[in-house]
């Protein structure tokens, strides 16, 4: 039986509100202008024949005299000296990190221009993220500093030297302090340096603070298990995950790798198999996470406790106080659950995302229960990527304020704008006496510092690091330093007086610890980009903690928290912590679940914003305990807990740069210091004021009007009759062809979508944007609709009561009246692309063949051929078509990014960029189709299965994406098509397109 | 119509070659001193000069200090005579610091003693330039299609006016036999002719319909072709020969020298672009080649661009480089995407077939059309080079089985698909 479950994308389609359906009813969505032309006004205009005959005149004057130009002089300026490696046109790859994960960044004539995973990568990722991807931008931005300066003033290096030295020596003799506060630092070269440093000033030490904690695990840890360390979670050996408030697959830890684990138990290969873990998601806010989850319960942040002590309940027969009351759903659920985690002893994983020591160690002993330590959670080959201490920080404060610090280095960190407590940041930076920035720009610490020693972009710097135990990765330099910048590690060197390279001491560094007693060499590690040596075998471990106290510090926490409305702080899966807050890539990134773009919000339930009044644009104050205040817009989000909301930290820098600058509120100051560690589960009052405000979200910009796009099953059918739910049964309908058959008789190129491994990240779009030269149109033309994204990924709500698929229109109707708090909805994830179908409706009605097919089935657009009459969008079933209103990259009205020729420097020069008025869409990667079959050619050898991928599937770690030739029987395409998951979208209108997508299949509860 | 004038040039070509063969047997010895001046450029400049030393010792008169045979022996392997133990090749070794010199085991006896003439003649006339390299001027007549047209358009239309003159006058004639008989109009006629009014003829011309018809006719004729064309050739920059920084003559370099196309465009066969040499790879040659023979010893002032671009002092390259502004002449749009390697790695084209006869251009200019139409006659007469060449097989199986025994060009592999240069 075909599921015909009904799919909506926002609350405005469920509800057909007016404005939605007169939207979904027009051409286009904005009305054209003809009315004002056909009206009084335009019809009573008087336009004289003169009038008319001397624009004509004029214009074919202009024409011609503008086509008389002589030929432009362009210059062709080649290399003095070419360096041997570079061939001018022919790219190269380098091999790099960025946070730990293992990257190749592809140069052209020496510049950096996107950023690809490692193919060869074993293990932290195969694909990358969104913010790895953007990252190539930041070495771009215009905001960087141009050099160092002393006191707001340009300096040069030798007096930046000479001064810093100076306050060291002195802080030295006198016996005060000196303290580099740092994010957590994970390359074993840097904390070499930063040992070498102490060593020569005794008094100095590493402070390390992350905006974002994870203290709390690592104190947790120590206390259950004595070891202070965040363990290495396998979500693939996982059969049962439960996930308290973690946005695993997203912001929390290691996502990227989270997410190559969890696909490959719920992707098309694991299917085959039979396979798929469960995922049962407690959380406050609607994350990522949770819209991948089998199943998913919302709780507040204060009921988290109450969940974790239950499910400790259940799991082991204890009994402790403070369990689940009043969460009917809850209850039921961790009861199912906690069954479900004891038959899969070994084989599940409980994870919880609050920073809170008493909560984590409720966790650690569920798991230790369960013997998940030494097969799911891995405790011997630990993470190293957080490391940060809050009450290390609170002591630095606490000292610097006390006037016993006398120099600081703030590393890659900015608490002026990311601590909670801003006014005691710079209370105390005032009693230091020489304050050292590393920071790129004069963020919101580096204002309130004496000396700026701008470091490096990691694309021009050497380095290295180890964000797990046993896997080393390098960082190399692709470019030579744009500006008058050093890297802060030298810095360091020059600082404790050591005349050495940075370069030679990474590179004498890893020969003397990391490649020490193995056969390889610094030039190896260069060329492949990582050292990996092997896991240890993980140990069980015994729970040793105090669970008793665990539970009783656990309610308490809870009980504070249950008061006012309660707020639960998330990094948004684009911009995370904000440090990448001038990345328009970023910005424009819609959110997986919410889809905005461009600001943070309040995230509110529909019914709890009805009884506070509130609704779609409306605008909030929110009040924090400590007086902090903010004005956001209001989100209603299905999904989101009652009496909740959930806000975005990351938002609200004052000075990243022109793009990153007062998008949004800051939320850090809501945050608070609780134990020792820093909470992002709070309280807050929330007030109503009198203003409006629209989002610019991207969510219902292309309404499918209730077809049926979305096919899904559960995993229970899927096992019986793995075609379920795909509509692939027996005979197909007859179906009676205008055109004739397209032939493709040499390479046909196609993808297959997986919807059970794709979660929604949008490291995809990114990778799109970069690779094609897709402009960022900024927040009010994406409130215009007109974001330019060649893929987007939608996302689908439907209403999952309890267990029972909803499948009739007056049913939803029922539901939605009956359900208004809409806690329970499903979420589907659909990338969405040009479909290069073979009988393309935008291909008939193109008056100037601007848009044509190709013989290995691709549907090409030419943009020099493209006036713009937008027919072909008007007629694309799949609404993927994008047309491009500015010429966004010389154009002062989108001074995001690219209106300088500097960043113009990432364009991709192999696509065009696209001159507005012409309409624009996937191509498939056409340039990399092209340029594979080059290289085939010039090796003359035949094309390779993997020889062409796009950039979107070269950048998803969940193996979602799969892309190549359907000619090639034994091509990974081939096979993945082959599935009996394979549907079509809209396959029923027989556009006959090449994108087959895959069901989803939920693991959904058989009670 | 460029098939026709390529063929008119492979004839002359081989008229010449035969001719110059003649010419061979009447003057050997010149030919000798000629074929050895072009080897002696080809082999020995990188490290010899005539009258002064370089790498190598100044050649001047050294068939005066050795034997021709022992002259032969030592440029053919000259460290095999060191191995062998030759007084006069040890002493010569040694005496020069040792510096090994390139082995030419490929010149044959005959190569060798031209290029020891030429050294003769050169020592002998030291002054004159011996071979002033004369540019060709033999710019290639590009008669295009529309030239052609037009040109016939224009020429009907003389033709006819030429009829309508030559019918005017037979209908003038026939209308004064008939008006002979009314002598009134005939003394009118005369009175005017005596006048030799020619505002009286025109006005009177002006009155024949016919003629005026014709006139318009063939005004309309001559403005629309005129402007057709105008518009067609908008953007199109045939025969653009802008002034370069350099005077660099590739009549010398490939044409005289015969330096290989790839050995400066390297990129042609690997990248989308062909690129322009780097300055180094100039200086591979030009730190010896001064030209100085011109220049009454002093550098080349057009080679010594490149030393002061450079900043090179005679041993090294300073800090004061300045990059060569080259004036680009081919310049696609940029939604148009050229690959060189594609056609001249993979299809084998050669670089004279878009760039013309580059070998006797002093100064280059852009010799295709470079339009769209252009591109696309190319691929569709071209057929595909696809032997040996393993990335074909399964796609011309495939072809061949529709297209039955057709050739296999490249729009039949899709050359004409708008993706395959827009994008």
């Amino acid at each position: 039986m075909d599921s015909n479950k009904k799919y909506w994308k926002g609350l405005e389609e469920l509800e057909q509100t007016p404005a939605f359906v007169k939207d979904s009813k027009g051409e286009f969505a904005e009305p054209l202008p003809i009315e004002n032309v056909l009206t009084e006004a335009g019809l009573s205009t008087k336009t004289p024949r003169r009038d008319f005959l001397k624009a004509l005149g004029f214009g074919v004057g202009a024409v011609s005299l503008a086509a008389c130009q002589s030929t432009p002089v362009h210059k062709s300026i080649p290399y003095l000296i070419k360096p041997e490696e570079i061939t001018p046109g022919v790219p190269n790859y380098y091999a790099s990190s960025y946070n730990g994960q293992s990257i190749l960044v592809k140069t052209r004539e020496g510049r950096p221009i996107l950023i690809e995973p490692n193919p060869k990568s074993i293990g932290v990722n195969r694909g990358t993220d969104a913010a790895t991807q953007a990252s190539v931008l930041d070495l771009y931005d215009m905001s960087k500093l141009k050099g160092p300066k002393i006191k707001g003033k340009e300096a040069d290096w030798e007096t930046v030297d000479a001064q810093v030295k100076a306050a060291l020596s002195a802080a030295n003799s006198a016996g005060k302090q000196i303290r580099i506060v740092s994010s957590s630092v994970n390359s074993p070269s840097t904390l070499s340096v930063i040992a070498g440093f102490v060593a020569k000033y005794p008094t100095a030490k590493l402070v390390e603070v992350d905006a974002v904690s994870y203290a709390g695990i690592i104190k947790a840890n120590e206390a259950s298990f004595g070891k202070a360390a965040i363990p290495h979670y396998r979500f693939d050996k996982a059969d049962v995950i439960v996930s308290v408030g973690a946005d695993f697959l997203g912001t929390w830890l290691a996502g990227e790798e989270h997410t190559q684990q969890y696909a490959d138990n719920r992707g098309y290969k694991s299917l085959e198999n039979k396979r798929m873990s469960r995922h049962i998601q407690f959380e406050s806010g609607l994350s990522m996470t949770g819209a991948n989850a089998d199943a998913r319960v919302a709780v507040k942040p204060s009921e988290e406790a109450a969940v974790l002590i239950s499910l400790y309940n259940a799991v082991t027969g204890a009994s402790l106080s403070g369990g689940l009351t009043g969460n009917e759903k809850a209850q039921k659920v961790v009861g199912l659950v906690s069954k479900e985690l004891l038959n899969a002893k070994g084989r599940s994983v409980v994870v919880a995302g609050s920073n809170d020591v008493a909560l984590q160690t409720l966790t650690n002993a569920i798991n230790a229960a369960l013997n998940n330590y030494g097969s799911t959670i891995d405790l011997d080959n630990v993470s190293y990527q957080y490391k940060g201490n809050d009450s290390d920080f609170t002591t630095f404060l606490n000292e610097a304020a006390a006037g016993q610090v006398d120099v600081a280095f703030f590393l890659n960190v900015n608490p002026a704008y990311d601590y909670f407590d801003r006014e005691k940041v710079k209370g105390a930076l005032t009693k230091i006496k020489l304050k050292v920035s590393f920071a790129d720009r004069e963020d919101e610490t580096a204002e309130l510092a004496d000396v700026l020693a701008p470091n490096h972009n990691f694309l021009e710097s050497w380095g290295d690091s180890s964000i797990r135990e046993g896997y080393y990765t390098v960082v190399q330099p692709t470019i030579n330093p744009v500006f008058n910048t050093r890297q802060a590690e030298q810095s360091l060197l020059v600082w404790s007086d050591s005349e050495v390279a940075y370069h030679d001491f990474v590179k004498e560094n890893w020969e003397k610890t990391i490649l020490a007693g193995t056969n390889r060499t610094w030039t190896d590690v260069l060329q492949t980009g990582f050292e990996y040596k092997g896991d240890k075998p993980a140990q069980a471990y015994a729970f040793a903690g105090d669970i008793n106290a665990a539970a009783a510090a656990a309610v308490n926490g809870a009980k504070a928290l249950a008061k006012d409305v309660e707020v639960q702080l998330y990094q948004s899966v684009a911009l995370r912590d904000g440090k990448q807050g001038n990345n328009a890539y970023l910005h424009e990134l819609p959110d997986p679940v919410s889809k905005v773009t461009w600001d943070n919000y309040v995230a509110i339930a529909p019914k709890f914003a009805e009884s506070l009044g509130l609704g779609e644009n409306s605008v909030v104050k929110v009040t924090a305990e400590n007086g902090y205040e903010v004005e956001l817009p209001v989100l209603l989000q299905p999904g989101q807990a009652q009496g909740t909301i959930s806000i975005a930290v990351g938002y609200g820098r004052t000075k990243a740069g022109k793009a990153g600058n007062e998008v949004g509120q800051n939320a850090y100051p809501f945050a608070k210091l609780v134990n020792g560690t820093l909470q992002f589960n709070t309280t807050a009052k929330v007030e109503k004021v009198s203003k409006t405000y629209e989002l610019a979200q991207t969510q219902t910009h292309h309404t499918i009007e209730g077809r049926n796009v979305i096919r899904e099953t559960t995993f229970k059918d899927y096992v019986k009759d793995p075609a379920h739910g795909s509509g692939n049964h027996g005979q197909k309908h007859r179906t009676y062809d205008l055109w004739d058959k397209f032939e493709a008789p040499g390479h046909k190129w196609v993808m297959a979508i997986d919807l059970n491994a794709c979660t929604g990240c949008g490291a995809c779009v990114v990778a799109c944007n970069v690779e094609n030269n897709v402009p960022v149109v900024g927040r009010d033309e994406v409130r215009r609709r007109r974001e330019m994204h060649w893929l987007r990924i939608d996302r689908y709500y439907s209403f999952e009561h309890d267990g029972e698929q909803v499948t009739e229109e007056k049913e939803i109707d029922r539901l939605s009246r009956e359900d208004a708090n809409m806690d329970n909805v499903s979420v589907v994830f659909q990338p969405m692309l040009c479909q290069h179908c073979d009988h393309a409706p935008c291909e008939t009605v193109c008056p100037v063949l601007a848009t044509v097919h190709s013989s290995e089935g691709l549907n090409h657009m030419a943009y020099n051929r493209c006036f713009g009459t937008r027919y072909c969008a008007n007629n694309c079933p799949y609404k993927v078509r994008r047309f491009n209103w500015f010429n966004y990259w010389n154009d002062s009205r989108f001074d995001n990014y690219l209106n300088n020729e500097f960043t113009q420097l990432v364009l991709n020069p192999d696509v065009t960029s696209r001159s507005r008025g012409v309409m624009e869409k996937c191509s498939m990667c056409v340039q990399r189709i092209q340029g594979g079959k080059l290289k085939a050619k010039l090796e003359k050898r035949k094309l390779r299965d993997g020889d062409v991928n796009t950039a979107c599937a070269a950048a998803c770690s969940a193996n979602a994406i799969i892309f190549g030739d359907i000619n090639d029987p034994n091509s990974e395409v081939s096979k993945a098509l082959r599935n009996e998951r394979v549907y079509y979208v809209l396959e029923e209108i027989n556009v006959q397109p090449n994108i087959g997508y895959m069901t989803k299949v939920r693991n959904t509860f058989e009670a | 119509m460029r098939n026709i004038s390529l063929l008119f040039r492979s004839v002359v070509k081989s008229l010449i070659l035969v001719s110059v063969l003649s010419m061979a047997a009447v003057s050997a010895r010149a030919q000798d001193v000629k074929e050895g001046a072009s080897l002696f450029k080809q082999k020995c400049t990188s490290c010899h000069a005539i009258d002064k030393d370089l790498v190598g010792p100044a050649l001047k008169d050294i068939s005066k200090r050795h034997e021709e045979e022992w002259l032969i022996k030592w440029i053919r392997n000259s460290q095999a005579l060191v191995a062998a133990g030759d007084e006069q090749a040890v002493a010569l070794f040694e005496g020069h610091n040792r510096v090994v010199m390139t082995p030419f085991p490929d010149l044959s006896d005959d190569n060798i003693k031209n290029i020891l003439a030429y050294i003769d003649d050169a020592s002998s006339a030291p002054a004159a330039g011996s071979n002033q390299a004369e540019g060709g001027n033999a710019a290639a007549q590009s008669d295009d299609v529309s030239n052609f047209m037009l040109f016939g358009l224009i020429a009907v239309i003389v033709i006819a006016f030429i009829v309508i003159v030559v019918l005017n006058r037979v209908i003038r004639t026939l209308e004064r036999i008939i008006l002979n008989k009314k002598v009134l109009i005939e003394e009118e006629e005369e009175e005017e002719e005596k006048g030799k009014d020619y505002l009286g003829t025109i006005k009177r011309l002006a009155k024949n319909k016919k003629l005026v018809f014709f006139f318009v006719l063939g005004l309309v004729v001559f403005l629309g072709s005129a402007g057709w064309k105008t518009l067609w050739n908008v953007g199109v920059h045939q025969g653009y020969k802008p002034v370069q920084p350099i005077k660099f003559s590739h009549q010398l370099h490939a044409g005289v020298n015969q330096i290989e196309c790839q050995y400066c465009h390297s990129g042609a066969f690997k990248s989308k672009n062909a690129s322009i040499p780097s300055a180094n790879v100039c200086m591979n040659c030009h730190k010896y080649v001064t030209a100085s023979e011109k220049y009454n010893g002093e550098t080349s002032p057009e080679i010594q661009k490149i030393y002061n671009a450079l900043d090179w002092d005679g041993q090294q390259y300073g800090p004061n480089q300045r990059p060569i502004q080259w004036v680009r002449i081919h310049n696609l749009p940029d939604f148009a995407y050229f690959n060189h390697s594609q056609h001249v790695s993979v299809a084998g084209i050669e670089c004279q077939r878009c760039h013309g006869p580059i070998e006797t251009m002093e100064e280059v200019y852009q010799y295709s059309p470079l339009t769209m139409k252009w591109c696309v006659n190319c691929h569709r007469e071209t057929e595909v080079n696809h032997k040996d060449n393993a990335y074909y097989d399964q796609l011309i199986a495939a072809h061949e089985k529709l297209k039955e025994g057709d050739k296999i060009t490249a729009a039949s592999l899709g050359g004409l698909e708008c993706g395959k240069c827009h994008y």
